[in-house]
C-alpha cells in the first residue's frame, strides 16, 4: 500500500468511498465473506489518497513518508483545521490493523467501518480546499 | 444544581411546608428526621471536602499472590493515566489487588469467593516475608503516606497488622476516615467488578448510587418511619388477635356479666366503654341472686348488750309501775282536783259547812289541811305518770331494737343458703318482745323475769341465725367474685389493648401516609442528585459504545425496599425498554465502567486516583479507543491506573497520541517480578522526534520544526512529571499544582523554571541553570526547543535530541 503520485491514479478518494459505502449497505457478489476487510481497504485508501493530494499543495515531500511522519507533520499544516488530525489518526488507528489478514484479529464490523468511512468522508472535506484540481 | 447545595435536612423541611403536609404527618417525618440525623451526618459529604487530595506514589508487594521478592510499581502521583501491561500470570494484578487490599483491608474479586480461592494468598515460592504497602501524597501532609499491611507466617488473611506513617508518626487508619469515602466512591474496580457493576443484584447498585449521593439520611429516615409503622400496625392488630381467645372465655363463663361483655364486642363495632363498666361491675345487671345474698349481708342486729339494757330498762320500770300500784294516779289527780275546787270554794265561803256532805264546817284549819293533801296527791298523780310513761318508752325501745323480719328471709337463696332458721328465730323473737310488751303492767306483784330471760334467749338464737346466715351469704358473694375477677381483669386489659389499637391503627395510617410522601420525595431529590453522574455516565458511554447500535438515556434510581434498583433506560435499535440481555459482555462492561467513572471521580471524593484492573478484556477494537479517550480524559484531573494484560489499549494511546505512562510487569520464574518503563509521554515525543529526524525525504526545515515541536513537548511533558511529583509529595493542594502549571504552560521558559527552580519568577535563572545541571547540550537543547518552532536551526536534529533526552532526565532526577 505505499503511497504513489496521485495524479497517476485514476480514482479519487471520493470514488473509494463511495465503492465502500456500497459495500456496506448491500452484498456484493464475488467478495463474499471477505467483504469487511475490503471495505477497510477501499476506506484506508482513500484515507492515504486524501493526505497524498493534501501533501501535493503543502509539502510534496511528506506524502512519500511513512503514516507515522504524516501524522506527526499534519497538526503543522492544519492549525486552520485542528479537528483534521484526530480525524486521520483515528481513522488510522482502526484502518491499520483491519485492512490486513491477521491470523487471529476478526474482520471488523459494520459499526466499526460506518465510523472510519465518516472520519475520512469528514476528513477529506477539510482537506479538499488545498488539492489540486485536475483540469 | 441549587438543589445538590441544599442539604436533605433542609429540602425535606422546605418541601414538608410546600406540599401542605398534614401536621400530624409533617411531625412524624420530623421525628424520623431527627432519629436519623446523627447517623446521616457521615453520609452528608459536605462540598467543603474538596476533590481528589489523596494520590498513589508506589505499590510494594512482597511474598503476595503472584509476587514473590519485594516489588514496586512506582506512579506519578498527580492527575495522568499510567496503563501497566503484562502478560495473564505476570503479577500485574498482584500489584492491583494489593492497593485494594493495604487501603480497604478487603479485596471484592475475592469477597464471594470460596476458602479454596482466599487460601492462594500468599506467594507459591516466597510465603514469608509477606507485606504490602502503599504510599500516598496527600493535601497537607509534607512527605508520603505510608499504609502498610504485614502477616506473620502463618497467619490468615484477615489477621494483618496494620499501620499507617504519615509525616513520620504512626497512625491508625482508622484515624485517617477514609473508611467511608472508600466504601462510597469506590476508586477500585476489577475486571470481575466490571460485569457485576451491571449485572449484579439491583439492589447493591442502587444502594452504592444512594450512598454516593448523600441520601442517607432519607434511606435512614424511611427505615424509621417503617419500622414505627410496622410496630403501630401491629399494636393496632393485637385487639383483633386476641379477641377469639377473650371470647372463648366470655363463652365459658356463667356469669350474666359474661354475656353483656360477649354482647359489647362480639359486634363489628366494639362498645368499649360498656366493656369497662363490665369489668369493673361487682355484680351482673338483673342478678337478682347477688342482690340477695347483698341484703342478706346488709342484716344488722343491735348487740346483745344493748338488748339486755333494754330488758333491764323494762323491767325496772315495771317496778316503778308496780311500786305505785297503790296510788293510782287518776284517783289522786281527781280528788285533788275536788279539793282543789273546794279548797276555792272555801276561799269565798269560808266557815261554811261543806257543800258535799254538810258535815263538816270549811274553815281555815280545813283549807290549810287541804292544800297540803292537794300537793300531796298531784305529786302522787305525777309520779304514776312518769313511772308509766318510762314504762311505755322501754316497750318502744325494746320493740324497736330489732328491726322487722327481713323480706330476703322469705326469699330463696339458693342451695347453699338456707334462711329457715333464722326467719324463725325472728318470729320467735318477735313473738317473745310482743309476749313480753303486750301484758299490761301487772296490777300486781312484778314482771316475770322468766319473760326476760326468754326474750334474752330469742334474741341470741336469732343473733346466732342470722350471723351464720350472714357470713354464708358473705362467702358465696366473695366466692362470686373470684370467678369473675380474672375474665374482669381480662377485659379491662383487653379494652385497653383495643383502646391502645384505635390509637395505633390513626398512627399507622399516619406513618403510612408519611412513608408514601418521604419516597416520593426521596424519588425526587435523588434523581435530581443523580442528574450530574447520570449525565457522565452518559457521555463515558457515548464516547464508548462506538456506533453500538445501544443507546443509554437517563439513569434513574427505582423502587423501594427489595424492589429498589438502578434503572438504565437502554435503547436498542431505538427500541425502548430493551433488556440489558441483549447488550454484549463487552458493551456490558463498558456500561460497567460508564456506571462507575462517575462515582469513583465525585467532586465529593477524597481521592484523586482510580485503579482499574483489566477493563479491555472483553472488549472489541473499537470500544478500546473509545476507551482510551474515556480514561485519558479522566486523566486529565485525576490519576488513573490502568491494568491491561494486552497491547491494544497502549497502542490506541499511542495511535491517538493521547498522553499515557506505560509500565510492563514481567514475572520470570520462583515469582521474581521486575516493573520496567515501557514509554511515558516524554519518551514517546522523543521516539517521536527521532521517527521524524530520520525521515530524509522531507526538507530539512520541516523536519527541523517537527522535532523542535516534539522536544519542545517531551520538555513540558518531563516538567509536568517533576511539579506534580516534587509539589503532591509536599501536600501542596492539587488545585494549587494544577493552577500553577496551566499559568506556566504558555511559555517553555516558565515550566522549566517552575520544574527546576519552584517558581516561574525566577525564569529568567533558567538559562544559567540548565548549564550548571548539565553543561552546554541541556542548554542548547533548551534554546533550540524554546525557539525552534519560530526559528529553525538548521543543525544536527539528531544530536538536538539527544541533548533534549539529556535535558529531560536531569529535570527529572
Amino acid at each position: 500500500m505505499s503511497p504513489s503520485d496521485p495524479s497517476a491514479r485514476s480514482v479519487t478518494p471520493e470514488e473509494l468511498l463511495a465503492a465502500a459505502d456500497q459495500l456496506l449497505t448491500s452484498p456484493v457478489s464475488g467478495v463474499g465473506a471477505q467483504w469487511p476487510r475490503a471495505c477497510a481497504l477501499l476506506i484506508r485508501l482513500a484515507l492515504e489518497m486524501t493526505l497524498d493530494r493534501f501533501w501535493v499543495g503543502v509539502l510534496p515531500s511528506a506524502a512519500k513518508c511513512g503514516m507515522r511522519q504524516q501524522l506527526l507533520l499534519l497538526p503543522l499544516y492544519t492549525t486552520d483545521r485542528p479537528a483534521a488530525v484526530g480525524l486521520a489518526r483515528e481513522a488510522w488507528l482502526g484502518l491499520a490493523g483491519a485492512a490486513h489478514h491477521h491470523a487471529y484479529e476478526l474482520a471488523p464490523t459494520a459499526t466499526e467501518l460506518r465510523t472510519w468511512h465518516r472520519e475520512v468522508t469528514k476528513l477529506v472535506s477539510l482537506l479538499a480546499a488545498d488539492w489540486p484540481r485536475r483540469s | 444544581m441549587a438543589e445538590h447545595e441544599r442539604s436533605v435536612a433542609e429540602i425535606v423541611t422546605g418541601k414538608l411546608s410546600d406540599d401542605k403536609v398534614p401536621e400530624q404527618v409533617a411531625s412524624l417525618v420530623l421525628d424520623a428526621m431527627r432519629a436519623s440525623a446523627p447517623e446521616a451526618g457521615a453520609g452528608e459529604g459536605g462540598p467543603s471536602r474538596g476533590p481528589g487530595r489523596v494520590y498513589l506514589k508506589s505499590v510494594s508487594v512482597e511474598g503476595f499472590r503472584g509476587i514473590g521478592p519485594k516489588a514496586t510499581l512506582y506512579l506519578t502521583p498527580g492527575p495522568g493515566l499510567t496503563v501497566v501491561t503484562g502478560r495473564n500470570g505476570s503479577g500485574k494484578s498482584s500489584f492491583a489487588e494489593a492497593a485494594e487490599l493495604a487501603l480497604t483491608g478487603q479485596n471484592k474479586r475475592w469477597e464471594d469467593k470460596t476458602a479454596v480461592w482466599k487460601e492462594g494468598w500468599r506467594n507459591l515460592h516466597e510465603p514469608d516475608p509477606t507485606a504490602i504497602a502503599v504510599q500516598l501524597t496527600e493535601d497537607g501532609e509534607a512527605g508520603p503516606t505510608t499504609v502498610t499491611r504485614d502477616w506473620t507466617a502463618g497467619a490468615v488473611l484477615e489477621s494483618a497488622n496494620d499501620s499507617v506513617w504519615a509525616g513520620g508518626t504512626e497512625r491508625s487508619l482508622a484515624d485517617k476516615g477514609w473508611a467511608r469515602p472508600l466504601e462510597l466512591y469506590r476508586p477500585f474496580l476489577s475486571y470481575a467488578e466490571l460485569g457485576a457493576l451491571v449485572s449484579g443484584r439491583p439492589s447493591n447498585m442502587h444502594d452504592a448510587m444512594q450512598a454516593i449521593l448523600g441520601l442517607d439520611l432519607l434511606t435512614d429516615m424511611e427505615k424509621s418511619l417503617t419500622d414505627e409503622r410496622k410496630s403501630a400496625e401491629a399494636e393496632a392488630k393485637a385487639p383483633k388477635n386476641e379477641l377469639p381467645m377473650l371470647l372463648a372465655k366470655l363463652a365459658a363463663h356463667p356469669d350474666e356479666r359474661a354475656r353483656a361483655a360477649e354482647k359489647a364486642i362480639g359486634g363489628r363495632i366494639w362498645d368499649l366503654a360498656a366493656l369497662d363498666a363490665l369489668a369493673l361491675a361487682e355484680d351482673a345487671a338483673g342478678d337478682g341472686q347477688a342482690g340477695l345474698l347483698r341484703q342478706v349481708t346488709a342484716i344488722t342486729l343491735p348487740s346483745a348488750e344493748s338488748v339486755s339494757a333494754a330488758l333491764e330498762r323494762l323491767e325496772a320500770a315495771r317496778a316503778a309501775v308496780a311500786a305505785l300500784a297503790g296510788t293510782k294516779a287518776a284517783d289522786a289527780r281527781r280528788l285533788a282536783g275536788l279539793l282543789t275546787a273546794a279548797a276555792e270554794h272555801q276561799r269565798s265561803h269560808a266557815g261554811e259547812l261543806c257543800p258535799v256532805c254538810g258535815g263538816r264546817v270549811l274553815d281555815e284549819a280545813w283549807a290549810v289541811a287541804a292544800k297540803d293533801s292537794i300537793a300531796d296527791l298531784t305529786a302522787q298523780a305525777a309520779e304514776a305518770d312518769a313511772a308509766s310513761a318510762e314504762e311505755m318508752a322501754a316497750v318502744r325501745t325494746l320493740g324497736q331494737l330489732v328491726p322487722a323480719k327481713p323480706a330476703v328471709l322469705h326469699a330463696d337463696l339458693g342451695p347453699s343458703l338456707n334462711p329457715v332458721v333464722a326467719s324463725a328465730a325472728w318470729d320467735l323473737w318477735a313473738s317473745a318482745v310482743a309476749a313480753m310488751t303486750s301484758v299490761a303492767a301487772p296490777s300486781a306483784g312484778t314482771v316475770p323475769s322468766s319473760q326476760a330471760s326468754e326474750v334474752m334467749a330469742a334474741f341470741e338464737s336469732l343473733s346466732e341465725a342470722v350471723t351464720a346466715l350472714r357470713s354464708s351469704a358473705e362467702r358465696e358473694l366473695l366466692d362470686r367474685a373470684a370467678a369473675w375477677q380474672p375474665l374482669g381483669r381480662d377485659l379491662a386489659a383487653w379494652s385497653e389493648l383495643a383502646g391502645k389499637g384505635d390509637a395505633a391503627s390513626v398512627l399507622a395510617n399516619d406513618l403510612k401516609k408519611a412513608i408514601d410522601w418521604l419516597r416520593a420525595t426521596s424519588r425526587e431529590v435523588r434523581n435530581a442528585r443523580l442528574a450530574p453522574f447520570a449525565r457522565t455516565s452518559a457521555e463515558v458511554w457515548e464516547t464508548l459504545r462506538q456506533e453500538s447500535n445501544v443507546e443509554l438515556g437517563p439513569i434513574t434510581l427505582a423502587g423501594a425496599g427489595p424492589q429498589r434498583k438502578v434503572t438504565l433506560d437502554v435503547t436498542v435499535d431505538g427500541v425502548p425498554g430493551a433488556a440489558l440481555s441483549v447488550m454484549s459482555q463487552g458493551e456490558l462492561h463498558a456500561l460497567g465502567l460508564a456506571l462507575f467513572l462517575p462515582r469513583a471521580t465525585a467532586a465529593d471524593s477524597p481521592f484523586g486516583f482510580v485503579v482499574i484492573d483489566d477493563p479491555v478484556q472483553a472488549m472489541d477494537p473499537a470500544k478500546v479507543d473509545g476507551l482510551a479517550r474515556v480514561l485519558s480524559s479522566v486523566a486529565e484531573t485525576r490519576q488513573v491506573v490502568v491494568f491491561t494484560h494486552d497491547d491494544r489499549l497502549p497502542a490506541a494511546l499511542r495511535q491517538l497520541q493521547l498522553p499515557a505512562t506505560v509500565l510492563a510487569v514481567t514475572r520470570h520464574e520462583r515469582s521474581v517480578v521486575t516493573v520496567r518503563p515501557m514509554s511515558d509521554p516524554v519518551k514517546r515525543y522523543l521516539d517521536d522526534a527521532r521517527a521524524m529526524a530520520r525521515t530524509e525525504s522531507l526538507p530539512e526545515g520541516v523536519r527541523a520544526v517537527a522535532v523542535a515541536g516534539l522536544c519542545r513537548g517531551a520538555i513540558e511533558a518531563a516538567c509536568v512529571d517533576v511539579v506534580r511529583s516534587r509539589d503532591l509529595g509536599r501536600g501542596v493542594a492539587h488545585a494549587v499544582v494544577e493552577q500553577s502549571l496551566e499559568r506556566a504552560s504558555h511559555s517553555l521558559q516558565d515550566m522549566v523554571a517552575l520544574a527546576l527552580l519552584g517558581a516561574t519568577s525566577r525564569a529568567g535563572d533558567v538559562p544559567a541553570e540548565l548549564r550548571s545541571l548539565g553543561g552546554s547540550a541541556c542548554a542548547n537543547a533548551f534554546w533550540d526547543a524554546k525557539t525552534g518552532v519560530h526559528d529553525p536551526r538548521h543543525g544536527d536534529l539528531k544530536r538536538f535530541i539527544e541533548d533534549t533526552e539529556q535535558l529531560t532526565k536531569a529535570l527529572r532526577k
